[in-house]
């Protein structure tokens, strides 16, 4: 008891706690889909699966237009999210300041949405596309490569453009100096000293735009219907299959695993061991750029700033647009299409909020407690909580969702068809950004704060709560936001688990526009991004919470 | 209050022996420095005091009660952090209120105790300011009356001056040493500056890869250093190996240096006849001419010569022998040669030899 007491009490035993429940719902229902991916239908272990998807000439094509389709949206990502770091970090230009929002936007507007807002402009009845139309002018068909590589880009530029920013601002300029104090021209000492420097985060965040292109699922169903690819290819495959057996989804579901492993192992392997330790120095200071040069750096970046945020207005122009079928009366408004979401089919939005409440919830308080035992109270036993906690991150919405519902759809718990899987999806596919975000700040805590507590006579488990909690008060109010502004807008997982009468929103504009008809679409849209926005602004204008301080 | 018996304590991370089966007694209301480079185990020690590491072997009592494996929080100690500790959420007042409220202290006494805390270390009207509203002299005073006002068994600090500035640290050395007095309490105080703890201790145990190389007075560590390692460590020192004599007296002996026969005094422990340590401390040399031939005196030249006001420094390079360092201060001037002037270096008759 004694040896209970002081070794393994309060920490060890939540972490074997934490192990078990994080194993329970992520590391068991993956167990179960690469099980069922080796098991024919009488329940032995066979291939049979694999060799099906290999024979079959659409599956091989799904896998390459994938692969194509990741190569060509990251080229472009790093195309224009590189530059715009580099003007950013290096140069003074009218309306900078704007690029402030643009980590604001990859949260606030969600992927349907843009997917959406795009069809509403470029798609087949799209404004621009009728306008040119007027003029003689046809553009090309808005489905297929265009569509996905255009959205895709626009969509996950920003990851690229954050994480190069954040390496230029962390570069120290004395490094350039020397450079060209010994005698190197200034454009080769930027090729021979900046360049290499910055590399190791431009790769870095350029496999993550790889993966996160092969795991999208929305974009790529919205836009792609001519374009097999593998995420639409493997929700196709189960919600044809529902019933029956489970093997090619789970096989399908594991090439896709495989393939993101494979670009996580290079990225550990490769890309993290040239990232270099700078000594913090000194960034640069900016340059003031002139009339010609300022017009252009103005230009371009506000030009990419306006096309990130178009989806927004547009959104909110078209749910408030007479609509007749699938055709937008613009110019001509009207409030019938939001009165109608309200009126007859509410339940999206109370869904949404109940969900996301609760799944935000669930996943702050785990969070905290994973983070603080994965950087405060190290043993043998947290480094695997680590690992299973970023888990969630290599794997694709729609394959998560595969695996819950073959988990928990028998057994002695039967989660499918309730809503706890819905608050379940949520929470496990959130977990990873908000252990990240509670782990950034108990970074920052030193250790003696808790020990101070603890030699002043207060227990180490209450000193937790009453010295580390309040310290971490605003940072856990942070991530519960962000946690819930996020959970609000997700659909990769949820469209694949969730059953009548658990639709959210997302799901809702998903079908909508399936249907065709945009204008409901755009009601549902407007009503979550107000419902994301609302405690954005609220929690930056009246509590001052610097939300985007990890993000 | 209390005395602390450390015994025969050991300490291991990873295979690795940080303490390796050390002992020390300290009296009750003693100041005791552990000094030492870092990586000699003196914060291993305190924590292991403190209870924030768990011991892997000895005991350790504060008077006759065993604590080895009393948990930190029922230790019943003060202590003082390096980065202050201080509850960035909590006002001053609340900060040293806070081990009183643990304690289940009543309402008023806890005021009237945290009031005359904060006023002993001369913050009585900072009382409802935030930790990050301070400067460093400040939050460290606040450590102190959070660490002192429970009044603990013992206090123990660790390295609570080093991230202050110079003046701030000899300033912060009176306020420490005027409060733990006062309130006659078992101090154990860790530090790697020296002056610091030649300046505030009692005893000193100087630390040396997980063991205490010498525990003494300030005045004995310094005039009678055991060995090469804490003579260089406590102020500076010349350290010369040097054939000596067989014992003829107890005290002296006679050693060759330079091909001169020179008379020192033995110290430390038993060292074998034929190999000794010469320990010289700068300041105690003095410079000569080169002629005529002196009596204890080295020849030598000089090589670089630095005038640092208060004193000028050279460096000798002694005939056939090792550099040395020789400090002449300023009015006990004999000479003031110049780099590459003959001299002679003059060893006073008490200049130490240990065992090598």
């Amino acid at each position: 008891m004694s040896f209970i007491k002081s070794k393994w009490w309060p920490w060890g035993v939540l972490t074997v706690l934490s192990l078990i429940i994080l194993g329970f719902f992520i590391l068991y229902p993956l167990g179960v889909l690469f099980s069922n991916s080796v098991r024919d239908e009488s329940g032995a272990l066979s291939l049979a699966g694999f060799a099906q998807l290999l024979d079959n000439s659409m599956f091989l094509q799904a896998v390459r237009n994938t692969l194509v389709l990741g190569t060509s949206v990251t080229v472009l990502s790093v195309g224009i999210g590189v530059p715009l770091a580099y003007m950013v970090a290096r140069y003074e230009f009218p309306l900078k300041n704007l690029v402030a929002i643009l980590p604001v936007v990859t949260i606030v507007i969600p992927e349907v949405i843009v997917g959406q807002s795009w069809l509403l402009i470029l798609g087949n009845n799209g404004l621009l596309t009728n306008f040119m139309e007027q003029i003689g002018i046809e553009l090309p068909s808005f489905y297929g490569w265009t569509g996905l590589i255009f959205s895709m880009t626009l969509v996950y530029y920003t990851y690229i453009y954050l994480g190069v920013l954040a390496a230029l601002r962390g570069f120290d300029g004395q490094l350039e100096e020397a450079g060209l104090s010994l005698g190197d021209p200034p454009l080769t000492t930027k090729l021979r000293v900046l360049a290499p420097l910055m590399l190791p985060a431009v790769a870095v965040n350029a496999l993550v735009v790889f993966s996160l292109v092969v795991g999208n699922f929305v974009l790529a169903t919205l836009l792609g219907s001519r374009v097999p690819l593998l995420s639409v290819m493997t929700y196709n495959e189960f919600v044809n299959e529902m019933g029956g057996s489970p093997l090619l989804q789970s096989a399908m579901s594991v090439i896709s695993i495989t393939i993101v492993g494979i670009v996580l192992f290079l990225q550990k392997r490769v890309v993290e061991r040239k990232l270099y330790t700078m000594t913090p120095g000194r960034a640069p200071n900016a340059v003031r750029v002139k009339s010609g040069a300022a017009l252009m750096f103005t230009g371009c970046v506000g030009f990419i700033i306006f096309l990130s945020l178009l989806p927004l207005f547009i959104v909110f122009v078209a749910a408030f647009t007479e609509t007749s079928g699938p055709v937008m009366k613009w110019g001509v408004w009207s409030l019938s299409s939001m009165t109608r979401i309200f009126r007859s089919a509410p339940e999206p939005v109370f869904n949404s909020l109940i969900f996301a409440s609760i799944a935000t919830l669930i996943g702050v308080i785990f969070a905290v407690l994973a983070s603080y035992l994965i950087i405060k109270k190290r043993n043998g036993l947290t480094q695997t909580l680590d690992y299973i906690v970023v888990l969630p991150l290599t794997i694709s919405g729609t394959v998560m969702g595969i695996a819950l519902v073959q988990t928990f759809n028998t057994g002695w718990l039967v989660l499918a068809g309730t809503s706890s899987i819905m608050v379940l999806c949520y929470a496990v596919r959130r977990l990873p950004f908000a252990v990240r975000n509670a782990s950034s700040t108990l970074f920052n805590i030193p250790d003696s704060i808790e020990e101070a507590s603890i030699s002043l006579g207060v227990s180490p488990l209450m000193s937790f709560f009453k010295v580390m909690l309040p310290v971490m008060k605003a940072s856990i109010i942070s991530a519960g936001i962000l946690m819930w502004v996020t959970t609000i807008a997700e659909l990769a997982a949820t469209i694949v688990v969730y059953t009548g009468g658990l639709e959210t929103m997302p799901i809702a504009i998903f079908r909508q526009i399936d249907g065709g008809r945009l204008g409901m679409a755009s009601a549902y849209g407007a009503a979550m991004i107000t419902v994301i926005l609302a405690p954005i602004i609220i929690s930056i204008k009246l509590f001052r919470i610097n939300l985007f301080s990890n993000a | 209050m209390a005395s602390i018996s450390i015994e025969n304590i050991i300490k291991e991370f990873s295979g690795n022996k940080v303490l390796a089966d050390l002992s020390l007694h300290i009296p009750d209301g003693a100041f005791y420095t552990l000094l030492g480079p870092s990586g000699c185990g003196k914060t291993t020690l305190l924590r292991c005091i403190a209870g924030f590491y768990e011991t892997d072997g000895g005991r350790l009592l504060f008077d006759a009660d065993d604590m080895t494996h009393v948990p930190t929080h029922r230790r019943d100690i003060g202590m003082v952090f390096q980065d202050y500790a201080l509850f960035p959420d909590k006002t001053v007042f609340d900060n040293v209120a806070y081990g009183l409220r643990a304690r289940g202290v009543a309402k008023p006494e806890i005021k009237q105790r945290v009031k005359q805390a904060i006023e002993s270390v001369g913050l009585s009207n900072l009382a409802e300011r935030y930790p990050a509203q301070m400067s460093g002299g400040q939050r460290q005073r606040v450590a102190l009356a959070r660490a002192l006002v429970i009044r603990p068994r013992v206090l123990l600090m660790d390295e609570p001056l080093s991230n202050l500035d110079a003046k701030m640290r000899t300033q912060m050395r009176d306020v420490i040493l005027d409060l733990v007095q006062e309130a006659h309490i078992t101090t154990v105080f860790v530090t790697h500056d020296q002056e610091e703890a030649l300046a505030m201790s009692d005893k000193i145990a100087i630390m040396d890869r997980g063991r205490i190389a010498q525990l003494g007075t300030p005045e004995d560590l310094y005039g009678m250093p055991v060995n090469a390692y804490v003579a260089d460590f406590i102020g500076s020192a010349n350290v010369i190996p040097v054939p000596v004599e067989p014992a003829q007296t107890p005290a002296t002996a006679y050693y060759k240096l330079s091909g001169r026969r020179l008379e020192g005094v033995r110290a430390g422990e038993r060292f074998d006849a034929d190999n000794g340590i010469l320990v010289a401390r700068p300041e105690e040399l003095s410079l000569l001419a080169p002629d005529p031939v002196a009596p204890n005196a080295v020849p030598g030249s000089v090589l670089r010569r630095q005038y640092l006001g208060f004193k000028t420094t050279y460096r000798i390079r002694l005939q056939d022998g090792p550099e040395i360092r020789v400090d002449q201060g300023k009015g006990h001037q004999t000479i003031d040669p110049h780099p590459g002037d003959s001299v002679q270096v003059l060893f006073p008759a008490q200049s130490r030899i240990i065992s090598a």
